[in-house]
């Protein structure tokens, strides 16, 4: 194989992997917090990117539709995750772990059949801006110029919520409820209103990554399905709860994708469930998690 | 009237289901029917998931794994090498309960959400190599021509042998549940720690259960195929695993036949508004959702009188707060 074939498989591959690390952020981020597993994270991701060719089509006419878009999806997806966290997730956070499980289970199928609803069985194409159209040249290899610009989300959220954790006042408090919520709530601080602004932080990402979604290819019914199976093997990859277990395991697992598709086609999805099972078997707490309490 | 009979006394409800699911033919139609047979089918599924849900006390979201290797172990044998459909149960049973052994060794170390996650990533495993193995399992396309022998093509005729089949199975797992066993699995439940203290092999009890499980969701699986004639890949997905868990939590998981019930309601309901809608899951999401935020503990929790299910809240709660 050539360099350049490599090369474009490996960008290729890196932008489903920032694809997958912006949903599983979001995935990982609330059940770090609150400890829900929320399988209808990939549904709202879908309704991000439903809502981004929506907007779109509405100011196709003008030239920075797309860019206006997406974060406009963000914010929208945003919104709807922040009334299904005050409608319904704010009053299963003392439930019992199946019934947790049903009830983001029942949201991806409500949310997955609203969207049919909506915007029904036709597949949705956004035709890109001419400034991402051509491929760029790298190394000599053609690249979509539109995965650059995933990449960069990618990245950028990344930075964005490493500094937020970090250096901000709320990012401490986040991270203390991460390891301790009883304590952070002693200390006075007002846990449900910070629950409520992490789940709607981890959904606003997921629109956002919807939105980014919508450009690279048609949108279409039951992508969602798809991709929350491997966000779900990202975080677990990585751990739980872990951002920088998130990014490692949503580019391994993109790069895997990318890469097996061309060696083993069949293989691809297989491969990544028995890297899952072998983490989970060995490490339960992922490559770069802590051990859960108890 | 005081009831004398004893044996009555201790089993009127599946008495009394089992003589209504004897006459139901007689005075349904053919579709109906069918059904019911949905019923009886999942119904064993659910009752088989909750030996690990409702009496191991963990949660697998991968039970149709098992459900779907016997499915279609049945269906290949009925289709590529011309096995007779009575011949393909036990081996449905042995292949499943040893996809089960495999992939329990693994699944039993694990506890709550892990082993929530690893059975769910275990059945999606399974899921894609049945999807993607064309040669072999027809990949998406699935295996058509799953004929039952003549004396079973009739709708009436397969309820009866389906109903016969899953007694007999019900009857063999409730046998596990109220054995020595199946106390030990409520103890292994309620608190694993005393349990290992008192010197039980808790690994090996719940890698046990977890084939027994998985033996019977393949027979149910086995059942399956033949009733509808086809087998496809969709029966190992994720979405499948979710069935039982609502049917179970519907009907009310503490009760043996809770996931019965919760079968019935459920499988009534979708046949009855997929009637006049197509977006069933939107249905029961909104009954899912119903259920589990007002119904804990399900129809049989709801029935029950109302002090034992608030001091079991009330101690969940204590726990619930000190472990999170």
């Amino acid at each position: 194989m050539e360099f350049t074939f490599i090369f474009s498989q490996f960008i290729s591959g890196l932008t489903y992997g920032m694809m997958l690390f912006l949903v599983a952020s979001g995935l990982s981020l609330i059940f770090g917090v609150m400890n829900i597993l929320n399988f209808a994270h990939a549904t709202l991701w879908l309704i991000g990117a439903y809502l981004c060719f929506t907007f779109w089509s509405l100011m196709q006419s003008y030239e920075v539709a797309l860019w206006v878009s997406i974060p406009l999806a963000a914010l929208a997806t945003g919104a709807v995750g922040w009334i299904s966290e005050v409608v319904l997730i704010k009053h299963i956070y003392k439930r019992e772990l199946h019934e947790q499980l049903l009830i983001t289970y029942a949201m991806a199928l409500i949310f997955g059949d609203l969207i049919k609803i909506t915007w029904g069985p036709t597949d949705r194409l956004i035709v890109r801006p001419p400034i991402i159209q051509k491929p760029i040249h790298l190394f000599g290899a053609p690249i979509d110029s539109y995965f650059i610009f995933v990449i960069l989300i990618g990245f950028a959220v990344a930075i964005g919520l490493w500094c937020f954790l970090k250096f901000t006042k709320y990012g401490h408090i986040v991270k203390a409820a991460v390891f301790s919520r009883e304590m952070v709530s002693a200390l006075g601080i007002p846990i449900p209103k910070i629950y409520t602004w992490v789940f709607t932080m981890g959904i606003f990402i997921a629109g956002l990554a919807g939105g980014a979604q919508s450009a690279i290819g048609s949108v279409t019914l039951g992508m969602d399905m798809a991709i929350i199976i491997q966000a779900f093997c990202v975080v677990v990859i990585g751990g739980f709860g872990s951002l920088m277990g998130t990014l490692v395991g949503s580019l391994i697992v993109g790069e895997i994708f990318s890469f097996a598709i061309l060696l083993w086609p069949d293989g691809a999805m297989v491969l990544i469930f028995a890297i899952t099972a072998v983490i989970l078997i060995v490490r339960p707490w992922g490559l770069f998690g802590t051990p859960l309490r108890a | 009237m005081e009831i004398k009979n004893p044996f009555f006394k201790k089993y009127w409800l599946p008495s009394i289901l089992f003589a209504v699911a004897l006459i139901l033919p007689l005075v349904i139609t053919q579709f109906w029917i069918h059904v019911f047979t949905e019923i009886l089918i999942l119904g064993l599924f659910a009752i088989a998931f909750n030996l690990i849900f409702g009496y191991m006390g963990q949660l697998s979201f991968g039970q149709a794994a098992y459900y779907g290797i016997g499915a279609y172990t049945t269906g290949l044998l009925m289709v590529k090498a011309n096995w007779p459909f009575l011949a393909t149960i036990p081996i449905s049973m042995i292949t499943a309960g040893l996809g089960a052994l495999i992939l329990g060794c693994f699944c039993v170390r694990l506890r709550g959400i892990y082993f929530a996650i690893l059975t769910m990533a275990f059945g999606q495993l399974v899921y894609f190599i049945i999807f993607q193995w064309y040669s072999f399992t027809g990949g998406d396309n699935g295996l058509q021509g799953i004929n039952p022998p003549p004396w079973l093509f009739g709708a009436t005729s397969y309820y009866y042998f389906t109903l016969i089949i899953v007694t007999i199975a019900s009857i063999i797992i409730y046998a596990i549940t109220e054995s020595p066993f199946g106390y030990t699995m409520r103890a292994i439940r309620d608190n694993t720690e005393r349990t290992e203290f008192i010197g039980i092999n808790v690994y090996r009890y719940m890698l046990i259960n977890f084939v027994i499980s998985g033996i019977f969701c393949g027979l149910a699986g086995a059942l399956w195929g033949p009733f509808n004639r086809s087998v496809a890949p969709d029966l190992c997905s994720w979405q499948h695993s979710g069935h039982p868990v609502f049917m179970a939590v519907m009907g009310g998981p503490h009760h043996f036949l809770g996931p019965m019930i919760g079968s019935v309601i459920f499988t009534f309901l979708n046949a009855f508004v997929t009637g006049f809608t197509e977006y069933w899951p939107l249905v029961s999401g909104v009954i899912i959702i119903i259920v589990v935020m007002f119904m804990p503990g399900g129809v049989f929790g709801v029935i029950k009188q109302k002090g034992y299910f608030s001091k079991k809240q009330a101690v969940n709660n204590t726990t619930n707060g000190v472990g999170h």
